[in-house]
């Protein structure tokens, strides 16, 4: 119980770091340690694969695509991009997925499903059959997503 | 396939930013478009027939196997998807000439029917979460679209919105959770069964709150309106049209009417509350509306006043209210998107928005001038055009349902609606033209055919207003009249 409250309060305090930090670099990294909070909480009350997703998603990938985004935006820094980073990224990136996706399965593996929960059904199942049409509302929020980053970030040339 | 409504202008939008490099402007319009039209044709002629012998629930299979897409068609969804195929068509024809000085062409149309594609999915919804789902994919595209311009009210404006959008999501995601723990399910139906079993009239209500307060904040009903006079006139026109003419009734009436009525039911405690809070936009959105010197934001306020109308019907609760109720969101769809674009026609032309500084254009833009008279007394309720009998309809069912003083007030609201509009036409068009005008010209071709389209609907609507009603407003009251029952005793596979 005693673990359980420091870890929400923990979570509050570090959410609150995220919102109130002037500077992003911090706050992207407040909010990653919010997320492993929360990941640490979901494995707690047995919901072992809500963990994994929220420390590998929200906490590892998120965070990632945050730190990069800040890097490229920073204002008042005209940040050139060398040869090397147009190779190294993707690399990067690739690699990030493969040893994600590694650790996640190996993670399912390992964890017992909880009996009585509706994590208890297998978790392809759970999200397949069970809500395969929110699967496409996120597709369709990724796009809005990808698209307004094209918008909003788009360079007006004289043509336009 | 019910799925095509999502699933079609998501695949054209993830070609299109594709399509885009090959050509910057002609195959952005085509594809955006056509898609649009083959929704719109589809809808008013393949499905129809689809539902005559009741409401549809679709499980879609996938190689063989069944996977839980679980979509709804029946009287009121058709009905709305009709709405959104049509006024996305007319905002997406006025779209080839007016977007072209804001670039980024594919982007604009791919967000556009990302947004369709989110109001589709909302209206085909059969559970609570995916509702959610979906409003949230139409409001994300929504936001950017409003900043499109980039400049920096629309940016502010957008981030507004975003901030209070994000309120709304809270009240209802919360709202959602609590029906979860105690029903144990989010499907419609199995929802409204489980609340009828078990009598929970505390908890619904505690519910009902936090979704009124979350749909409310969408349809903008006062006092939850702050955000929707400064987010509607930033965004491009045509995006203006389907803020207004669409997006606050698909996320905010028609998601609160189907939770509310189809899935709660309709209680006297609701409909009071639903009632006052209508009424109270009705009236005071419309005064006001007046006081304004920006012709969009004249427009967004009277939107708010309008929807008033639209939730006073609605949640009267009695069959011919909702009649009215539904009639007066198509028209005003119309009208409302209509009046948004003939306000980005007149913007386009002369650089401002600022009536005062307007005066006499109906000599330079005869055929604008005439499409916003239209627009603007069909909103007003001026015979015969299709405002007129739809808000004939909310006062006759607000007298039957012995309601005299809010029929009054509805009937104040119309006429101070006359009075705003015609300041409209007056400090617009009429008059002396302002010599700043001599060089204006008529807005280019698809910009004015799209507004001729939705003007002749005004009027073609006002004239058959019967065949409209009996066609597609009917069978969609009938799903709102019929209340829970319509869910628990029709929906089935």
């Amino acid at each position: 119980m005693i673990i359980q409250t420091a870890l929400l309060i923990a979570l509050v305090v570090f959410l609150a770091l995220a919102l109130l930090l002037r500077d992003l670099l911090k706050a992207a990294v407040a909010l990653a340690v919010a997320s492993i909070m929360l990941g640490i909480i979901f494995f707690r009350m047995g919901a072992p694969y809500a963990g994994v997703f929220e420390i590998s998603v929200v906490a590892g990938l998120i965070t990632v695509l945050f730190i990069l985004t800040i890097a490229l935006t920073k204002p008042g820094e005209d940040v050139k991009e060398s040869k090397l980073a147009d190779i190294v990224f993707p690399l990067f990136f690739i690699a990030f997925i493969i040893i994600d996706a590694l650790v996640m399965k190996g993670l399912m593996r390992k964890i017992p499903a909880v009996p009585g929960s509706p994590e208890g059904a297998a978790f392809g199942d759970v999200l397949w059959k069970g809500r395969t049409l929110d699967l496409i509302g996120q597709i369709a929020v990724i796009f809005a997503g990808v698209f307004s980053v094209l918008a909003l970030l788009r360079k007006r040339n004289k043509h336009d | 396939m019910i799925i095509l409504y999502v699933a079609l202008p998501l695949i054209v939008a993830g070609i299109l930013p594709l399509a885009g490099r090959i050509s910057r402007r002609i195959i952005p319009d085509i594809l955006a478009n056509a898609t649009l039209l083959f929704l719109l044709v589809w809808t008013a002629v393949a499905l129809r027939p689809l539902i005559s012998d009741g409401p549809v629930v679709q499980q879609i299979s996938w190689l063989g196997e069944q996977v839980n897409i679980k979509l709804a068609l029946d009287g009121l969804s058709l009905f709305m998807l009709l709405v959104v195929s049509l006024i996305g068509l007319g905002a997406s024809l006025f779209s080839i000439d007016y977007m072209e000085h804001y670039g980024a062409k594919a982007s604009y149309y791919a967000l556009l029917l990302v947004m369709i594609a989110g109001m589709n999915g909302l209206v085909l919804s059969a559970d609570l979460f995916a509702l959610y789902v979906f409003l949230e994919v139409a409001a994300i595209a929504s936001y950017s679209l409003v900043a499109f311009g980039l400049e920096h009210d629309e940016l502010e404006a957008s981030f507004k919105y975003l901030m209070l959008s994000v309120v709304s999501s809270a009240f209802l995601l919360i709202g959602i959770t609590v029906i979860f723990g105690v029903a144990g399910d989010l499907d419609f139906k199995a929802v409204a069964a489980a609340l009828r079993e078990l009598e929970a009239g505390k908890v619904v209500g505690i519910a009902s709150a936090f979704f009124i307060l979350g749909f409310g904040l969408k349809a903008a009903l006062m006092p939850f309106h702050a955000w929707l006079p400064d987010a509607h006139p930033s965004a491009p026109a045509p995006i203006s049209a389907i803020l207004s003419g669409l997006l606050i009734k698909v996320s905010g009436v028609y998601a609160l009417a189907r939770v509310i009525i189809n899935v709660f039911g309709l209680t006297p405690a609701l409909s009071e509350v639903l009632l006052w809070l209508a009424a109270l936009s009705m009236v005071l959105a419309a005064f006001l509306a007046v006081g304004q010197k920006d012709l969009k934001r004249m427009l967004a306020y009277s939107s708010i006043s309008q929807v008033g109308y639209i939730v006073v019907g609605l949640s009267l609760g009695t069959p011919l209210g909702m009649i009215g109720g539904l009639f007066h969101l198509f028209n005003h769809a119309i009208a409302k998107g209509l009046l948004f674009l003939t306000s980005g026609s007149i913007q386009q032309s002369t650089g401002t928005r600022d009536l005062n500084e307007m005066g006499g254009l109906s000599k330079k833009m005869p055929i604008t001038a005439t499409t916003n008279l239209i627009g603007s007394l069909s909103i007003a309720g001026v015979p015969p055009l299709n405002g007129f009998w739809s808000k004939l309809i909310i006062i006759v069912a607000l007298f039957q349902a012995g309601r005299p003083f809010l029929a009054l007030l509805a009937v104040l609201a119309s006429v101070v609606t006359l009075w705003y509009y015609l300041l409209i036409q007056r400090k617009a068009f009429f008059g002396k033209l302002n010599e700043k005008w001599q060089n204006v010209k008529e807005a280019p071709f698809w910009m004015t055919a799209s507004t001729v389209i939705l003007a002749f609907l005004c009027l073609a609507i006002g004239i058959f207003f019967s065949a409209t009603i009996k066609t597609w407003i009917q069978p969609a009251a009938d799903v709102l009249a019929e209340g829970v029952q319509s869910i628990t005793g029709t929906w089935g596979f």
